[in-house]
């Protein structure tokens, strides 16, 4: 490992912090003069929780990179070409997850100041959901679970943005995944009802307990029966805004006998 | 023989990050990614010292301590927890339930932590060759 490359990898975190640091400084003003300006709502309190959450949760990649970072520049001659390998994944593993979370801020900023837009073209949905399931494919593989993808002929290409539509199932999908045990099955559909298609992602994993139905949508909420697996609680938010922006609904039923169902349905506009 | 340590703990960064100078130093490490079967396989493998999470899949770190510290074969075994969580409620409860330490994860760099653990088993004999594990 020479030291222009260390040298790089440094740059690179340090851009990363600087830009999580601009991001932190001119939430801060935001909220700070929306604050001024405002009368504080429910709304406005769990806009002010917004900060301290995901502050905490940047600090989970910022430590994993700055520790990496640390053995890399101390311990450099100590260390196997195999550990370097391993601590410099990791510093861009962790860097991805810090993008996605910058993403998602950006995402959120954007969807409550009413500036979120979406690229709308003329798609396939069928194509939409088979890129989606080879993505999550070595991943199903991994835990020796099914994923089963079924396309639907009669849904003709319509537009949407193709981008957000597989955020939306990414988040959906991985969702399911997750709260899935081993050699579960994960189904993935989408069929036309009228002039609506309607995209399921059905698991039959842990579910999701009745009170907590009408919850589940909201920012930072975390369901009771996470079982220590963790996330930003921010993907279904997100992508509540982006259905809602096409036009449709996201909701949540259960799955006969077991497991979560996660619906969404957008219009089909074939202008 | 190398000192062997259990490293309880799901993320994979963290392990990583923390598991290398350990492993330079000359430690055995052991890794449990999640908490339901923590204390069965600390019992099977007897280390010398367990690096112990608070949020863990199955069980939470807080309740495997409590059980380490109920069974015969593992309630001397030292316990450090090396957590995000760094509540003074959390570190109360940790020490209550016979943690040896509380160490946060964002307070110490991976490089500092083989000095911690030296405090509890002593200086480790290092490796004059070049690990090869990653």
């Amino acid at each position: 490992m020479n030291q222009l490359t260390l040298l790089n990898i440094l740059i690179i975190f340090e851009a990363i912090l600087l830009l999580v640091l601009s991001l932190i400084v001119f939430s801060l003003k935001k909220q700070s003069s929306r604050e001024k300006n405002v009368v504080k709502s429910d709304t406005t309190v769990l806009k002010e929780d917004f900060l301290p959450i995901i502050v905490h949760e940047m600090r989970s990649p910022l430590s994993i990179i700055n520790g990496a970072a640390d053995l890399l520049v101390k311990t450099t001659d100590s260390l196997s070409v195999e550990q370097i390998h391993t601590l410099l994944n990791q510093v861009k593993v962790s860097s991805t997850t810090l993008l996605d979370m910058v993403g998602s801020i950006l995402d959120i900023s954007k969807m409550e100041s009413g500036k979120f837009e979406l690229n709308k073209k003329m798609s396939n949905i069928n194509s939409v959901l088979d890129d989606e399931c080879s993505y999550f494919e070595p991943l199903a593989k991994i835990k020796e679970m099914s994923l089963e993808c079924t396309s639907n002929v009669d849904i003709p290409d319509f537009s949407f943005d193709p981008d957000r539509i597989k955020q939306v199932l990414n988040n959906l999908i991985s969702n399911a995944i997750k709260f899935s045990s081993e050699k579960d099955k994960v189904t993935i559909s989408a069929r036309k009802e009228g002039n609506k298609c309607v995209v399921e992602v059905c698991d039959i994993g842990v579910g999701v307990p009745e009170e907590e139905k009408q919850l589940l949508f909201q920012k930072f909420f975390q369901t009771s029966n996470q079982g220590g697996r963790k996330g930003t609680g921010l993907g279904l938010f997100i992508s509540k805004g982006i259905v809602e922006a096409h036009g449709g609904k996201i909701w949540v039923e259960d799955n006969e006998p077991k497991g979560t169902k996660m619906i969404f349905q957008i219009p089909i506009n074939t202008n | 023989m190398p000192k062997k340590i259990m490293f309880v703990e799901d993320d994979e960064g963290f392990y990583n990050i923390f598991s290398v100078p350990l492993k330079m130093k000359g430690y055995e490490i052991v890794r449990v990614a999640e908490g339901s079967s923590a204390v069965e396989k600390i019992i099977t493998e007897n280390p010398d010292l367990v690096l112990l999470d608070i949020v863990l899949p199955g069980t939470s770190g807080l309740d495997i301590l409590k059980e380490l510290r109920e069974r015969d074969e593992t309630k001397s075994t030292v316990v450090i927890m090396l957590t995000n969580f760094g509540s003074d409620e959390n570190i109360s409860r940790a020490m209550k339930c016979g943690a040896n330490d509380y160490l946060m994860k964002y307070n110490i760099v991976p490089s500092e932590l083989p000095d911690k653990i030296a405090a509890y088993l002593g200086e480790p004999q290092e490796f004059a060759v070049k690990m090869t594990e990653s």
